[in-house]
């Protein structure tokens, strides 16, 4: 899953990154209301956390452009303006949810994990596909209740599966929610990570259509 | 057009323009009518002497037994002439015609015909002419007289040149007139503006000044705002000063737990937490601090519609039902009644099992807005009271300051209403809001 943080104070950006890495989202931070309207506008973000007071253009145009634009991601509006006229404008200009600083950063992971899960039409934190169960909350896999140690990558790309289980993903789509755009991008690292996947997960689970991409058995 | 003085000058001088000129055309008219009708009058008489004179021959050659009196008939080119042309149609003329003679007339008509005309030295005429049938002649003779309208235009001219003065003269004193008016009359307004400039500059306190009774309301009014606005600013750096004092406590043990080694992180979380309720509940009074000033018309179905429409943004399990008057008003600040809204239908939603009702109702000079949920309700034990107490939270696992009920409270005491909670139809939480219909200081009459 890969998140965009529009977050001008540096120092709160970068305890976002931390703390959505470690919750296993791929992330990319934009420091203002441009590159982050420019990064939401072009990138396939599977949610966007999005301050409100940014410079050289504020969170809620941003806002307002991508949805007008047909933008339709998850967005978590995160903001010092804590009134109730301000959360009912930012809601009905098309944000999923709001929240007031300061705030928990325990409170936000959890909120950006059940937006992206609303997206997914998913209303529990686990996935449960026959014997895997993935546990989007806490960040685990259960393989017949047993747990299965993974790599952050290898826990990325399958709960990226296990949000769009019996659907073929394509290679390129994995690739763009699995990195952040710094990432330097290669398909061939896929097919390894998919490989060892089956090796712990077992044969079968993870399917290979030709030329088409993967698929994640729906159980 | 932005200067009332140019407007009632302009709109002055359009009546003034109007009016005089009616009077001066009816005026006018009516003299040169009377000046024309004198002029006529002797045209006929002369008209008659010359008919009563003129006798045929037996040829049929006209004369005259006498001459018509009058100098003027005698004096060559006097302007008044005469002229008889008898059956025969030989032409005997006044002496004043010399050698010329009048403009033919044509002879087929009856009675007297009055028309104008050129003399013989191109002066206007006036002229009266007739057909006249002898007693004992066949065929018809034709008379007639003619005198300059020279003098009756000269009068008339110089009748119209002394009224179109006077008129302009009086035309003009009455637009000055109205122009005195204005600027006498608002020149209290000048006065008043002069005194605001002074309180913006500080030079003075309030207007505070006599004025006339039509204008003394409004200076009422700007001296109610002024010392409102003053009142708001003091509250405003009270409430600033407050927060400033009340944070430094809090700063001094957090600086202190991250200092000591190891960092008392416990209680350093725990400060934390204390600074953040501390700016929620500063903000929350600085908010209702300009209740007063922010009041206003507002139709709270709107308001509500709106706080719903967010909210299932956020709960999409629970339906959210608003029903009520849509013409409803209330005065009220709408940035606080939203706050008052959000909390308590945010509230209802957090505990709903899956519908929330909204109802608006007017009820004499109140508006109570009821929300009620679905939800497990009061805990059994714990009163009212407490739910709404500062920082009490029903339940800890549900996300949420604690403070919302207790800012709800205390924004609806600061507008003159209360909040009432009690069990719901199903079982859920009632939260009733009751607000003055003509806003907080309604009943008060502050400043009347």
């Amino acid at each position: 899953m890969r998140l965009l943080v529009v977050e001008d104070h540096a120092t709160l950006a970068g305890q976002l990154r931390a703390a959505l890495e470690e919750a296993h989202f791929a992330v990319d931070v934009a420091p203002d209301g441009e590159e982050g309207h420019f990064l939401g506008d072009t990138e396939p973000y599977d949610a966007v956390v999005l301050d409100l007071g940014l410079p050289v253009l504020d969170g809620m145009t941003v806002l307002r452009r991508w949805r007008a634009a047909g933008r339709s991601m998850p967005v978590l509006i995160l903001t010092a303006r804590d009134g109730w006229t301000e959360k009912v404008a930012g809601l009905n200009a098309g944000a999923d949810d709001y929240l007031a600083k300061p705030f928990m950063m325990a409170e936000l992971v959890a909120r950006v994990q059940a937006l992206v899960r609303r997206a997914h039409g998913q209303a529990r934190a686990d996935i449960t596909l026959g014997r895997l169960v993935v546990d989007t909350a806490a960040a685990r896999v259960m393989l017949d209740g047993a747990a299965v140690r993974l790599t952050a990558l290898e826990y990325r790309l399958l709960a990226y599966l296990a949000h769009h289980a019996g659907q073929v993903v394509s290679k390129t789509e994995l690739t763009e929610h699995l990195y952040a755009q710094d990432f330097d991008r290669d398909s061939n690292t896929l097919e390894v990570v998919v490989g060892r996947l089956r090796k712990k997960l077992g044969e079968g689970m993870i399917e290979t259509l030709r030329g088409q991409g993967y698929r994640l058995a729906a159980g | 057009m932005r200067s009332l003085t140019l407007r009632l000058a302009l709109l002055a001088g359009l009546w003034v323009a109007a009016g005089l000129g009616g009077a001066a055309w009816f005026v006018t008219g009516i003299v040169t009518a009377q000046i024309e009708a004198a002029l006529e009058a002797r045209l006929g008489a002369v008209l008659d002497s010359l008919a009563a004179a003129v006798e045929v021959d037996a040829a049929g050659q006209a004369s005259l037994a006498r001459s018509p009196a009058g100098a003027d008939f005698e004096a060559p080119f006097s302007g008044a002439y005469w002229q008889v042309t008898g059956p025969d149609g030989g032409v005997v003329t006044s002496r004043s015609l010399w050698d010329q003679s009048l403009p033919a007339a044509s002879r087929d008509h009856a009675g007297v015909l009055l028309r104008q005309a050129t003399g013989p030295r191109g002066e206007p005429l006036l002229m009266a002419e007739r057909d006249l049938l002898l007693p004992d002649g066949a065929a018809p003779l034709h008379v007639a007289v003619a005198l300059s309208r020279a003098a009756t235009m000269a009068e008339v001219a110089r009748l119209q040149r002394g009224l179109g003065l006077v008129f302009l003269l009086l035309g003009v004193g009455l637009v000055g007139g109205v122009v005195l008016q204005v600027v006498v009359g608002l020149a209290p307004l000048r006065r008043i503006r002069r005194a605001l400039a002074e309180v913006r500059a500080g030079e003075r306190e309030a207007l505070a000044m006599p004025a006339p009774s039509e204008i003394a309301p409004l200076v009422t009014e700007v001296d109610a705002l002024i010392r409102q606005n003053r009142d708001t600013v003091a509250m405003a750096r009270t409430h600033l000063g407050n927060l400033a004092h009340a944070l430094k406590t809090p700063i001094a043990v957090l600086r202190n737990a991250l200092e000591a080694s190891p960092p008392a992180i416990p209680v350093a979380r725990a400060e934390a937490a204390a600074l953040d309720r501390l700016v929620q509940h500063h903000l929350a009074r600085a908010r209702s601090a300009a209740l007063a000033a922010g009041a206003a018309e507002v139709a709270p179905l709107a308001l509500v519609e709106e706080v719903a429409q967010a909210l299932r943004r956020l709960f999409r399990g629970i339906a959210i039902t608003v029903q009520g008057d849509a013409r409803a008003r209330l005065r009220a600040d709408a940035q606080d009644l939203t706050e008052m809204l959000g909390n308590l239908m945010e509230n209802a939603c957090q505990w709903a099992g899956a519908t929330v009702t909204v109802t608006i109702a007017a009820e004499g000079d109140t508006m109570r807005i009821a929300v009620e949920d679905d939800g497990p309700g009061l805990t059994p034990g714990l009163a009212a009271g407490d739910a709404m107490a500062r920082g009490v939270r029903l339940d800890e696992a549900k996300p949420g300051s604690g403070l919302g009920l207790a800012i709800v409270r205390d924004l609806a005491a600061l507008a003159g209403g209360s909040l009432e909670l009690a069990e719901g139809a199903k079982g859920g939480l009632r939260a009733l809001l009751v607000l003055p219909r003509r806003g907080a200081g309604a009943t008060s009459g502050a400043g009347r």
